[in-house]
């Protein structure tokens, strides 16, 4: 049933796809668009197929250190939150340092992690890690802040630890409001990757992308956008199901 | 009789008092608070949980403080339209309170598929709450509350949230859960009727903020009860007799 479902989203993202590719295709062959300005689609799906292998390893890289910076910036939110939940002083006290880091532009901050973590895998993960934390924060606080009041009270006349109540019902109420927040973050972890590899790296699409533009080398450009549509399609599937599984119980899983 | 429950001068508020100066004595008994919506009612249901602090007075629980019992697990609650874990089974949620604060010793030799079973609820031991209706939730409720076998158990506007045939089967259910194991039980209520027909004393509660302790029927009438009762001369009378309370 939800695999069904998780295939029917993605057939109906690629005849999406599908759709706007024709419209390009017919374009650039009508007007005879020059294809340093904008290549066909025809020519960008052949040169994916030839340069296959190069988009495959590097946006295997790209994906890696967007997933490493998700669970890191979902781990840190999740801990931030659990500590603000519990107290107000250091609620008032944490937030607006998280809408500091949150306000500060992802691309001021590129070329510094970059001086301070070097050209490697670590400045990219902590882009990624950056920019999925506040997201998860707000949805983390939320969703623990969300429990039930009634079955708090239930749970404290039981004489249920502080870490009890925690675990058998703040935690499963934040869920819903988790996997809200993954569904945003996710992407924007992608992003931050890309980001992360524009500044300076060399491996990863970040770093296609950068070359390319600088050759006007534009199919293979959107070979690589495509390529990281692709994974952030499929990364959003994924929550989708996982979401469908493990929020049975909730009215939002039993609506669909 | 021993006392279970001791309320003596006790007054409790948040930002402005909502109690004063309450003495209530429950022992082995039901009794039943009625009150007007807002009269205290709920907050007097806190106090003896040990969730709200009084501001002044004293709150004993079985010899000890509310904190004390909570922590030896010897409160049931019920409260009104309990919303249940809903990612819980029917089973997952009576067996909820054996699965916290493990430390206490629960006297219940009653196990929890025994109470989903006497709750009627057998069919519906694997069903999730969101598939079931608001009666069959409230029975759900008790079951968790009863299955630690507490000592106290404090009910806070059970039925008010269902529908009037839904009520009266879950009535004759209370009615039959007192006539087992003698308990200690708080009834809180707006409803005078089923206040009469469950209780063996009735306490009125209100008047203007902050509320105080405005009377007290003794509800003669032998048990086992049934809801024939309620046409009966003697049953109209008391509730006459609570009613005058309320004015």
């Amino acid at each position: 049933m939800t695999a069904r479902r998780t295939l029917v989203d993605l057939a109906v993202a690629l005849v999406a796809i599908a759709g706007i590719a024709v419209i390009l295709e017919v374009w650039a062959r009508a007007f005879r668009v020059p294809s340093y300005l904008l290549p066909a689609p025809s020519a960008v799906v052949a040169r994916m197929a030839t340069d296959a292998g190069l988009l495959a390893r590097e946006g295997g890289i790209t994906l890696g250190e967007a997933a490493a910076g998700f669970v890191l910036g979902t781990g840190v939110a999740f801990g931030l939150a659990t500590v603000m939940a519990w107290s107000r002083p250091l609620e008032r006290t944490l937030f607006p340092l998280a809408i500091l880091v949150k306000l500060t532009p992802i691309v001021a901050l590129a070329p510094l992690f970059t001086l301070w973590f070097g050209f490697g895998t670590a400045p990219k993960v902590a882009i990624a890690a950056l920019i999925t934390f506040f997201p998860m924060l707000v949805n983390s606080f939320v969703g623990l802040r969300s429990a039930d009041l009634q079955e708090v009270a239930f749970l404290q006349t039981l004489g249920a630890s502080g870490g009890e109540i925690f675990r058998h019902l703040r935690v499963p109420s934040a869920l819903p409001y988790l996997f809200s927040g993954a569904r945003i973050s996710l992407n924007l972890a992608l992003i931050g990757a890309v980001i992360g590899e524009w500044t300076g790296a060399d491996r990863g699409l970040g770093r296609v992308i950068f070359v390319a533009n600088a050759n006007l080398d534009l199919t293979i450009l959107f070979g690589a956008v495509l390529v990281l549509a692709a994974i952030g399609i499929a990364a959003n599937a994924l929550v989708g199901a996982a979401e469908r599984r493990v929020l049975h119980w909730h009215p939002i899983a039993i609506a669909t | 009789m021993s006392v279970a429950i001791a309320l003596h001068r006790v007054s409790a508020g948040y930002k402005s008092p909502v109690l004063h100066d309450i003495d209530l004595e429950v022992g082995n008994e039901v009794v039943a608070v009625v009150g007007r919506s807002g009269s205290g009612k709920t907050t007097l249901l806190r106090l003896i949980a040990g969730l709200l602090e009084p501001t002044a007075g004293t709150v004993d629980l079985l010899g000890v403080a509310p904190a004390v019992a909570r922590r030896r697990k010897r409160i049931g609650f019920v409260a009104q339209d309990a919303r249940l874990h809903p990612w819980r089974t029917v089973r997952e949620n009576v067996t909820l309170p054996l699965e916290v604060n493990r430390t206490a010793r629960t006297n219940g030799h009653i196990g929890p598929d025994e109470w989903v079973a006497r709750m009627g609820l057998s069919d519906a031991i694997d069903a999730y709450p969101h598939q079931l209706s608001g009666g069959m939730r409230q029975r759900v409720a008790l079951a968790r509350s009863l299955v630690i076998d507490p000592e106290v158990l404090l009910m806070d506007e059970p039925l008010a949230s269902l529908d009037e045939l839904t009520r009266e089967d879950l009535r004759d259910e209370l009615l039959r859960l007192w006539e087992g194991r003698a308990r200690s039980v708080i009834y809180v209520t707006h409803d005078i009727e089923e206040a009469v027909l469950l209780a063996d004393r009735v306490v009125v509660i209100g008047g203007t903020r902050p509320g105080r302790v405005r009377g007290e029927v003794r509800i003669t009438l032998a048990r086992p009860r049934t809801k024939a009762l309620r046409r009966e001369p003697r049953f109209h009378d008391l509730v006459e007799e609570v009613r005058g309370h309320l004015q």
